[in-house]
């Protein structure tokens, strides 16, 4: 339990094989509390695939995973949950039957799901959560929907509702995956100021593609390409970094403040 | 208030209407009986998404248990049925545990590969299930306290009236336990599994527990199917068993636990009515399940709710896509 | 003559049945992505074709050919009527509308062929038994070994040397990339299903004679389809063997050393593979 203070997530070694397929080839990752910490790379570089190792998706090959100290690394995603760790999903994975509070509900009960599984008691009082679902609602800006079914929020309500229910599970560390995919311009603005209000209470690890809000919010970047970790460092330094511009081919980097 | 408990109000109008319209007690607690089983089919099906071609075991078991606790040991009836139903939550919860490693249509093949592994089990285990003949002259006796009769079982609708309280009760826990936190995260699982998982919920907990109590309900309703009887035969605990408890679950609907009454009555007057007219009623059977499977997934009680809507003139919740049936009365 | 090495032949010429039976499901469920639960009544339909063909004096290898391809036709239909509705649909559907399918079958057979079952009589010249020094053995059932054998061969190389097979398994890995390649999808789609309607019909006319004709016989023959390609692994043709022939061999063993367990044995089977290695003997995830 040493150095709890300045690292709250230390991979070492992380390798991930589907078959005879390596994704991962021993990813190295750091991540320190209470800073917005992005993951960026081409397509295929394995971000997504890094996430679901480090929040319990998809077990590890090999490798190592210490979360707040306790070694993680063969407890799958419900048992990770508990320790603090929470995610959304790149591709919206919702509850599309249930309405905005039920999803809501859900995510932030998951904390302790020994209370689900009464098959007496009703989700009422402790059970609903709702000072928990009531908070996350209006950082949302979806309490008018909070009765709508999720698959009838537009795209960007989805995906807001995406990283709400990473949210409501009160995590020390909240793991987004490409929360501003699909999203129009409007829809933007609000989630980049989303995001950035996450870094008070949370730790903050991101995929994104968006290079403006990438460069604007985060306080350290990993650059990923083909599975491995090709530089890391301050969002200036990977700015001009000519090895990511090159894994890139150049274009996408140099967004700057929005 | 009304519309609170109006399934609970449902079933209970049921129970009193069919001692009206029918003649044949033992074709009303027929009803009721098979109702119990699709019930738990239902708390499979429609809630926790798992389509499980299993639960002739659990309803065969429920009819052995009783059975063989009543043709050979002095246990009064109420133990051998508590036997039943306790042994039907235990195996099931072995069998779902064995099934669900799998997902989709590879757990519905285990199920159904688990089940006929019971029926040979029972046909082979000729001491215990009286294999092919099954067991026969199962007692059923009016329940006495020191030589005074507390609950008569004599006539059939004696016992209806039994089964009809049995029922009743069961049902109102059902609904309970569907309502409850425990319901509800049931619903998530089968809205989106993944996510159920990456929010903290140990699936397979729930899914076993899901099983259990259908075990349970469904081995109960072997028991009364087998005091109805008075037999404990092979074909409780046969393919066809499985199937058309399905069957009843699916052309009731999925998405309320009254539709498996709907489900179950329709099937048993169904059956009654027409097999005297065409003994290969069957046939027609298939045909209505093809056709609620193509273009009425909200199944009887669907129907019903739609024409009821287009009487009183207001607007339905429309179908779910793709999925057998919203829960959609989820407050 | 040995009696366990009679069992294992027999086991052996089961077991290829058993393979027929699984082989073509297993393409189904490989392509499709869905299990046929009305594939028992395609096995029931090429049993009770060839009986009829017998009936009405048509030879037995008339039969062989014919009625699986009526069979195949058949299923053609149905999946262009039916299962093209309900691709994009939940996997439940696919299994209730082939469940309602079989139910159908099942009770069309009943009131055209009555509920009780017949035998099938053995072609004249595979009747009688084969004599070779020591070695007895039913002409019949040599048949069967050589037969399925030489079918299985010709369908791997229908699967892994033309077009079409490699359409069916490059379909089974994404359907999207291969109507992007300009085939056209629905089209293997429908050949496949009834490629795999006519296997089972044809194992279903190879059956008849060794154990004649019964209404319900195409729901034993799903359940054993299901533990052969659970046992062998979904998806592979090479398992769907592999999982006919342990399934045959075990059954014919244990037919000897304890006749009434024989059928148990084989679920019983099946759930130690499944506890050992979930996906099958040779399944992909």
């Amino acid at each position: 339990m040493s150095n709890a203070s300045n690292v709250l997530i230390e991979a070492t070694g992380i390798v991930k094989r589907y078959g005879k397929f390596t994704a991962l080839h021993g990813v190295d990752l750091r991540v320190a509390p209470r800073t917005v910490h992005s993951v960026i790379g081409p397509n295929g570089a394995g971000k997504t695939t890094l996430f679901h190792m480090l929040t319990g998706t998809v077990p590890v090959s090999g490798g190592r995973i210490v979360f707040d100290g306790h070694d993680v690394t063969t407890e799958a995603d419900y048992r990770r949950v508990q320790r603090g760790i929470a995610r959304s999903f790149q591709v919206t994975a919702l509850f599309q039957n249930l309405s905005v509070r039920e999803n809501l509900r859900l995510a932030a009960l998951g904390v302790t799901p020994r209370r689900a599984l009464s098959c007496w008691r009703k989700a009422e009082g402790p059970r609903a959560c709702a000072s928990v679902v009531d908070d996350v609602l209006t950082r949302l800006a979806l309490t008018r929907h909070a009765n709508t079914a999720a698959g009838a929020l537009s795209h960007g309500q989805q995906r807001r509702l995406e990283v709400g229910m990473a949210l409501a599970a009160r995590p020390k560390a909240i793991f987004l995956d490409e929360p501003t995919s699909g999203m129009g311009i409007d829809d933007l603005d609000d989630m980049k100021q989303l995001i950035r209000g996450l870094r008070d209470d949370h730790t903050v690890v991101l995929i994104e593609h968006n290079m403006n809000i990438v460069m604007d919010i985060s306080d350290t970047i990993t650059v990923m390409q083909q599975g491995r970790v090709l530089v890391e460092g301050k969002p200036d330094a990977i700015r001009a970094d000519d090895r990511v511009r090159a894994a890139y081919l150049g274009n996408m980097i140099t967004g700057g403040r929005a | 208030m009304l519309v609170r408990y109006r399934f609970w109000l449902l079933a209970a109008a049921v129970t009193l209407i069919l001692p009206v319209t029918l003649s044949s007690g033992t074709l009303a607690t027929e009803v009721l009986v098979y109702a119990l089983a699709v019930l738990g089919c239902n708390l499979l099906l429609g809630y926790t998404g798992l389509l499980s071609f299993g639960q002739g075991i659990f309803f065969g078991l429920g009819s052995y248990t009783l059975g063989i606790m009543l043709t050979r040991t002095a246990l009064p009836m109420p133990i051998a049925i508590v036997a039943s139903i306790l042994l039907g939550a235990v195996i099931a919860a072995v069998v779902g545990s064995f099934a669900i490693r799998q997902k989709g249509t590879y757990f519905v093949m285990l199920t159904l590969a688990c089940a006929q592994m019971f029926y040979f089990f029972a046909y082979t285990a000729t001491d215990w299930t009286g294999g092919d003949n099954g067991l026969l002259d199962i007692p059923r006796k009016s329940l006495t306290l020191g030589g005074k009769t507390l609950i008569p079982l004599e006539t059939p609708w004696q016992f209806y009236t039994f089964v009809a309280v049995v029922f009743l009760i069961v049902f109102a826990a059902l609904l309970r336990v569907a309502e409850s936190v425990f319901g509800r995260t049931l619903l998530a699982i089968r809205d989106n599994e993944t996510r159920a998982a990456a929010i903290g919920y140990h699936v397979k907990t729930f899914k076993l527990v899901a099983f259990a109590i259908s075990g349970a309900v469904t081995a109960l309703a072997g028991a009364l199917h087998a005091l109805m009887t008075g037999i404990a035969p092979l074909s409780n605990i046969e393919y066809h068993t499985s199937e058309m408890i399905l069957v009843m679950t699916v052309i009731g609907g999925t998405g309320n636990l009254f539709a498996s009454v709907l489900g179950a009555a329709f099937y048993v007057l169904a059956a009654d009515w027409l097999s005297t007219l065409w003994p290969r009623w069957l046939l027609l059977l298939g045909l209505l399940l093809i056709a609620v499977s193509l273009f009425m997934h909200r199944g009887l009680w669907g129907v019903g709710e739609s024409l009821w809507y287009r009487i009183t003139g207001k607007r339905s919740d429309g179908d779910a896509n793709g999925k057998l049936d919203t829960q959609g009365d989820a407050t | 003559m040995n009696v366990y090495l009679l069992q294992v032949i027999n086991g052996v010429g089961i077991g290829m049945l058993y393979f027929l039976l699984a082989v073509g499901l297993s393409i189904i469920f490989g392509l499709l992505r869905f299990v046929n639960f009305a594939h028992g009544a395609f096995y029931l339909l090429g049993a009770y074709f060839c009986y009829q063909a017998l009936q009405w004096g048509l030879s037995f290898w008339l039969a062989l050919i014919v009625c699986p391809i009526v069979v195949a036709a058949l299923a053609w239909i149905a999946e262009k009527v039916l299962l093209s509705r309900i691709y994009e649909k939940a996997h439940e559907f696919h299994i209730l509308v082939t469940v309602g399918l079989a139910l159908v079958v099942q009770e069309l057979v009943i009131i055209i062929w009555g509920p009780l079952g017949d035998n099938v009589a053995v072609p004249e010249v595979l009747d009688g038994v084969v004599m070779w020094g020591n070695f007895i053995y039913p002409k019949y059932r040599l048949f069967l070994i050589g037969f399925t054998a030489v079918f299985a061969a010709v369908l791997w190389w229908l699967l892994e040397g033309t077009r079409l097979g490699s359409a069916v398994r490059a379909g089974s890995e994404s359907s999207e990339m291969v109507s992007l390649l300009g085939i056209n999808v629905f089209r293997v789609f429908s050949l496949a299903f009834a490629l795999g309607a006519g296997t089972a019909a044809l194992a279903g006319v190879l059956a008849a004679p060794v154990r004649g004709v019964e209404p319900f016989m195409g729901i034993e023959a799903l359940g054993i389809a299901f533990v052969v390609v659970v046992i062998g692994g979904m998806g592979s043709f090479a398992g769907a063997l592999v999982g006919g022939l342990v399934i045959g061999i075990v059954q014919s063993l244990m037919s000897t050393i304890w006749p009434e367990g024989a059928r148990l044995m084989i679920y019983v089977a099946m759930a130690a593979v499944l506890l050992m290695r979930p996906h099958g003997l040779l399944g992909r995830g």
